[in-house]
């Protein structure tokens, strides 16, 4: 995927989130709420002991808080070791599917552009601070969870230009555009022996903007989505969706 | 008979040998003697012990005999004679010596005040070009007895990033040295090679205190020497030593004492709260032995054959294909040419009539042609009235493209004339600057006048910010060449490196810029600097593995300092 025109031109818009400033919040509310009844009805009715409900809860909990913390420090190759088997990840209107395509999205695509990394949003596109944190929902058998956690991190990709500045750029880390992007990750959770493992992880993108940190103003921006799959797009997904 | 010394090919253009280790070892034997000097080696050291410790390193001991010899013990091993050299600079005494039957040698930077040390541990056959001086720092201390160990350690910093300097060795040897960047350095060699080219090597940096430095570069892609000294900026005095295989393949091992001047200070970038003591570099392997970040431009981009360059242009030609990463803050494209009809007609070459049909289409022709030749090409108007065009020749052999300066405030003309090729790459881009009137009804050239070469610009440099992650600095440090830095994300200088270039002057304030990058990918720049507005406007054209390319840059500037260097250059 090439930024540098994706940035200037219209690109591919298939299944584009409301990139609008004030669109995170509302949507993610929106989102939040009706998975909040969701949970508070799940106990419920299914009548799972509540101290093991809130116990896998927060062990679902650790594993995203743990998914998040591995991205932030490039800890890529770990992050791949998180998912079950044949799990799925639905990044930028790509599926990842199978160990082998996901370690395709982190250790190549996220890795080249540093992507992952949490950085606070970008600035008017800030969540509702009355809005739940995360929601997780365990099922009655406590053999799955889902789960809904904010995110907001930096994505970025390569520059690919083979220009000596660009090159030298990229030597020292650098020659990537960066940008923002907030969203619900959306998760399903299986246990696999003892522990959690991800079955799923899907990015519900909300906004992205033309933010880093250090900036004191963001506009949206507009990032076409995966347009072709592995192998066209040597570190695409397996379909796009 | 001339004065001026000039080498037959500058240092990008020597093929030097790749040494093998037994040929090292065999001409590094002499060195076991110690380095030599042209000024008299201090005997400060001379009859003493002393017990180096160092944070993450080696433990040394020293005992030194006299002036000239010494026995050292690395981590308790067997001690080994040695011949060594120590030069002192006020408080700081600096000695040097290898380790005979090895190829490694150590470089000791004692505060005598502090009994603070660097180490600089120095060896060869670490790289795959087996003559490039590797080098690892230490930082510690002399142990004194009864003593607790200090906590202070010299570091590295960015206190002295941004500084130039002129140097005049004991050696009689004169350099120019900037350091624009807190890992790399460049250098202009003014009794080597005559002066004419800057050249880049990685380099370190380490405070002592507020006003002493020291400072290495090894010239890596070239002949792998290192030259290392301690700096007190107060009366920019120095004392070094220098240590590597010459371009006749000869060792150079000596240390000298210099005298210098500071020749300006550009700014630095960096939060104010950013000393430079950690180096923000997000490159892999930077905590193993010797590592330090390299730009090795020559392994990235090796030389095409003709047949190579054909077979990458017949896949792929790319004329102002858009989306260009230098290109991000370019300025908006001019209409001002769209149906206009004129002739250029340059001094002692060629004269061209042009017309323009739309943004983007142009015919031209040479002067008495009949046929018209319809062409892609893209404008900028970067001051009033002024016009810098570019477009390709199309079908002819060599790749030939053309960057026009239209001066229609004063009837004249600059033309960067470009092929793809020289005598020494296929893919190097040669080109000359043709410089003549354009010929329009309406408008009457001058005479006499012309746009002409300039050294306006030599010295200052200026910052160029291509989009919001891609930065570069530009030092115009010589008549004949450059060099850039790319910065980091905290607003440190990074990698760096050089090339010649030239410089014509348009108006007051506005300069064509041309450079090819010929120790690197061979591509040119050509840009118009407009001071006025901060900005500039051009064109980057190349033949490289991923084909044929003619396409636009642009980027804001800011003013980042000035070295006054002009006063060194120039036919004696």
């Amino acid at each position: 995927m090439s930024i540098t025109k994706s940035l200037s031109g219209s690109g591919d818009n298939r299944k584009q989130p409301n990139t609008g400033r004030r669109s995170f919040i509302w949507k993610a509310g929106a989102a939040m709420s009706a998975v909040v009844a969701s949970a508070a009805t799940g106990f419920s009715k299914t009548g799972v002991d509540r101290a093991d409900a809130l116990k896998d809860a927060n062990a679902v909990r650790t594993l995203h808080r743990t998914y998040e913390s591995r991205l932030n420090k490039g800890m890529y190759e770990e992050v791949v070791g998180m998912f079950a088997n044949n799990a799925e990840v639905v990044f930028n209107g790509g599926l990842f599917k199978g160990e082998k395509s996901i370690r395709r999205l982190y250790c190549e695509f996220f890795q080249a552009g540093q992507t992952g990394k949490k950085i606070e949003p970008a600035p008017g596109f800030e969540p509702d601070p009355e809005q739940p944190q995360d929601i997780v929902d365990v099922a009655a058998d406590r053999k799955t969870a889902t789960g809904q956690f904010p995110y907001s991190m930096q994505v970025g990709t390569p520059m690919t230009e083979d220009t000596s500045l660009v090159k030298m750029a990229r030597l020292q880390g650098e020659g990537i555009v960066k940008w923002w992007e907030g969203g619900t990750h959306e998760v399903t959770c299986v246990k696999v022996g003892e522990s959690w493992k991800i079955r799923r992880l899907e990015y519900r993108l909300v906004s992205k903007a033309d933010y880093r940190p250090g900036r004191t103003h963001a506009r949206a921006i507009d990032i076409p989505a995966f347009s072709k799959v592995y192998p066209a797009d040597p570190a695409g997904p397996d379909k796009l969706v | 008979m001339a004065k001026a010394t000039y080498p037959k090919e500058h240092m990008h253009r020597i093929k030097f040998t790749k040494l093998t280790r037994e040929q090292i070892d065999r001409k590094l034997a002499p060195a076991a003697a110690g380095p030599k000097c042209m000024s008299e080696f201090s005997d400060v050291l001379g009859g003493k012990k002393l017990k180096i410790v160092t944070d993450s390193g080696p433990t040394v001991n020293y005992a030194f005999k006299d002036r000239n010899r010494l026995t050292v013990s690395v981590d308790g091993k067997a001690s080994v004679e040695s011949g060594y050299g120590a030069l002192a600079l006020e408080r700081v005494v600096f000695f040097s010596h290898m380790v005979p039957k090895t190829q490694t040698g150590y470089n000791v930077f004692i505060d005598l005040d502090s009994n603070l040390v660097t180490v600089i541990e120095v060896w060869f056959s670490g790289y795959k070009d087996l003559r490039e001086v590797q080098r690892q720092i230490y930082y510690g201390y002399v142990e004194v007895a009864a003593k607790e160990a200090p906590e202070e350690r010299h570091h590295l910093t960015n206190r002295i990033e941004g500084k130039g300097f002129y140097w005049k060795q004991d050696t009689g040897i004169e350099t120019l040295e900037f350091y624009p960047s807190i890992v790399s350095s460049s250098f202009v060699e003014l009794t080597r090679l005559g002066g004419e080219l800057t050249f880049c090597s990685p380099s370190d940096y380490i405070q002592i205190n507020d006003h002493m430095f020291i400072y290495d570069r090894t010239e890596c892609e070239f002949s792998g020497i290192m030259t290392l000294y301690v700096m007190d900026l107060l009366d920019a005095r120095q004392v070094g030593m220098r240590l590597g295989f010459n371009e006749k393949d000869a060792l150079e091992y000596y240390m000298f004492r210099g005298n210098g001047e500071i020749l300006g200070q550009l700014a630095i970038f960096e939060p104010f709260d950013d000393h430079g003591e950690k180096i923000p570099l997000n490159m892999p392997g930077m905590d193993q032995k010797g590592a330090r970040p390299v730009y090795r431009p020559f392994g990235d981009h090796p030389p095409m054959t003709a047949e190579e360059l054909e077979e990458a242009v017949r896949k792929n030609t790319s004329i102002f294909p858009g989306g260009d990463a230098m290109a991000g803050n370019r300025m908006e494209l001019s209409d001002y040419l769209v149906g206009k009809e004129f002739t250029v007609r340059y001094d002692d070459g060629p004269a061209w009539n042009y017309r323009f049909d739309d943004l983007k289409k142009l015919h031209w022709r040479e002067d008495g042609e009949t046929q018209w030749h319809e062409e892609v090409y893209e404008a900028f108007e970067p001051d009033k009235e002024l016009i810098f065009f570019a477009h390709m020749h199309s079908g002819v052999k060599p790749y030939e493209c053309v960057k026009i300066v239209l001066d229609f405030a004063n009837g004249l003309t600059s033309c960067v004339h470009s092929q793809v090729g020289s005598k020494y790459m296929a893919n190097e881009v040669s080109y000359k600057f043709i410089f003549g009137t354009i010929e329009m009804e309406g408008l009457t050239p001058p005479r006499y006048l012309r746009h002409t070469f300039t050294d306006e610009l030599v010295g200052s440099a200026l910052t160029w910010n291509y989009s919001d992650t891609l930065t570069s600095m530009h030092v115009y440090s010589t008549p004949h060449s450059y060099s850039w830095t790319i910065f980091m994300e905290n607003g440190a200088m990074g990698m760096q490196w050089s090339s010649p270039s030239r410089y014509a002057m348009i108006r007051d304030g506005i300069y064509l810029f041309s450079w090819v990058e010929e120790a690197c990918n061979g591509g040119q720049g050509t840009i118009i600097i407009n001071t006025k507005i901060m900005h500039d406007c051009g064109f980057g054209f190349s033949g490289t593995k991923d084909g044929l390319r003619l396409s636009t840059m642009g980027a804001y500037a800011r003013n980042a300092g000035v070295y006054d260097v002009k006063r060194f250059f120039g036919p004696e």
